[in-house]
């Protein structure tokens, strides 16, 4: 295919089917004052640019390869550190408190699912450190299977899956820990 | 990670063999740590699958007309469908059963949208299919009838630019009202506008420009001439 002359309904068929994923990654992708449906667009169009060079077979990683790179461009751009994140100091902002940062509660995973709140998991997630948090994001929120995700990241699938395990674990420790600050 | 905790992911995600798988499930049933291990991996995926939702409504239109700007820029691509359009405009009502795709040139003498700045070239795109003033024609002094407008607004991030497009009817007249928090790009062939200070004017074809600068700036593209677009301007509901 021609990426000059590329038919870009060609390319809107072949891509949009995939817009909802597009979106889950974009929306934990974004840095702090980026608006997650501009990155979408940035995705769609950086895309639409390289697509007569698109020779993979998987269409929904590379969309999310070029999410991640627009993210982390963007990130440059403002001059941003995009792959650490300030955990105790947004921590701190949160209006849930964590508990004890010792053990976690010998009940942690039943109190997560008993008090599931989306705004609630929305604000852990964000205090997850960047590589743990678009694990997360890549496989349980869009649904991307580790050896997707590890080609978007571009790292061995094992430390995906290391990482979302730690993520995971990590994130149910501060759900639990703000159900038990709420009482 | 140590190897067992690498074990324990992959036993998690499924990938261990199933003499492993064996080992691991009796692993469990004696170790409170790893147990607990699994129980937390079970939460936080549980958590972090509620979080998923669909794009939101008008996304897809979005990068659609976001995709069809980019093309229309191409050399071999100066076409914009008037489906599209309608489609963005939230007229989806008044556009279903049209699937034939109008080419359109995009500037007159052949000239492409290269020249012309994204921002301005992508509301120069959208207000293609803006209609000919049908019956009575744009505004005229004493006329009094308020403008309405036509499907929702429009979101689209060109050259860098946020702009939000609204389309507004006003008797037989539409028009499309641009609205940035960055200045539109004055066109090279532009004019500064009379008595606007830092208004400019531009006639594409049968579409005519007219930008205010203001607090925000404000583009108002119809198909009238440029020359008559500020007294058009003058009764939409601008900033």
């Amino acid at each position: 295919m021609d990426a000059v002359g590329g038919d870009h309904r060609e390319f809107l068929d072949a891509t949009l089917p995939y817009l909802d994923a597009v979106w889950q990654v974009a929306r934990h992708a974004a840095m702090d004052g980026q608006d997650p449906e501009d990155l979408v667009q940035e995705t769609y169009l950086r895309a639409y640019a390289a697509f007569g060079s698109f020779r993979g077979a998987n269409m929904r990683g590379w969309l999310a390869a070029i999410c991640l790179n627009a993210a982390r461009s963007e990130a440059r751009r403002r001059r941003r550190r995009p792959w650490e994140m300030p955990a105790q100091a947004r921590l701190d902002t949160l209006s849930v408190a964590r508990a004890d940062a010792g053990e976690p509660a010998p009940d942690v995973a039943d109190a997560v699912i008993a008090g599931l709140d989306a705004d609630a998991v929305s604000r852990c997630l964000a205090l997850l450190p960047e590589p743990q948090r678009l694990c997360i994001a890549l496989m349980d929120v869009a649904g991307y299977t580790a050896r997707e995700a590890a080609e978007a990241l571009g790292c061995p699938r094992g430390t995906v899956l290391a990482r979302v395990h730690r993520g995971r674990r990590r994130l149910a420790q501060l759900l639990a820990a703000a159900g038990v600050a709420h009482g | 990670m140590d190897s067992h905790h690498r074990l324990l992911a992959a036993f998690l995600a499924g990938e261990l063999n199933p003499a492993e798988a064996r080992r691991w499930d009796q692993h469990l049933l004696e170790c409170e740590q790893c147990w607990r291990a699994v129980r937390e991996d079970r939460a936080g995926r549980q958590a972090a699958q509620a979080l998923r939702q669909p794009a939101p409504p008008g996304l897809a239109d979005r990068v659609a007309f976001a995709v069809e700007v980019a093309a229309s820029a191409r050399p071999s691509g100066r076409r914009l469908t008037v489906r599209l359009r309608w489609l963005l405009a939230g007229a989806g009502s008044l556009a279903v059963g049209v699937v034939a795709t109008l080419a359109i040139v995009l500037l007159p003498g052949g000239r492409s949208a290269e020249s012309m700045p994204a921002a301005v070239a992508a509301v120069a795109h959208y207000a293609q299919t803006v209609r000919e003033p049908a019956g009575e024609p744009y505004p005229q002094p004493g006329w009094r009838a308020a403008p309405v407008e036509v499907g929702r607004p429009v979101m689209v991030t060109a050259g860098g630019q946020r702009i939000v497009l609204r389309t507004w009817r006003l008797g037989g007249t539409e028009a499309v009202v641009a609205v940035s928090g960055q200045s539109f790009p004055m066109p090279a062939s532009a004019v500064g506008a009379a008595g606007g200070g830092m208004a400019w004017s531009a006639q594409l074809g049968r579409l005519g420009l007219y930008c205010i600068n203001g607090r925000t700036s404000e583009l108002v593209a119809a198909p009238v001439p440029a020359a008559e677009l500020a007294a058009l301007a003058a009764r939409l509901p601008l900033t």
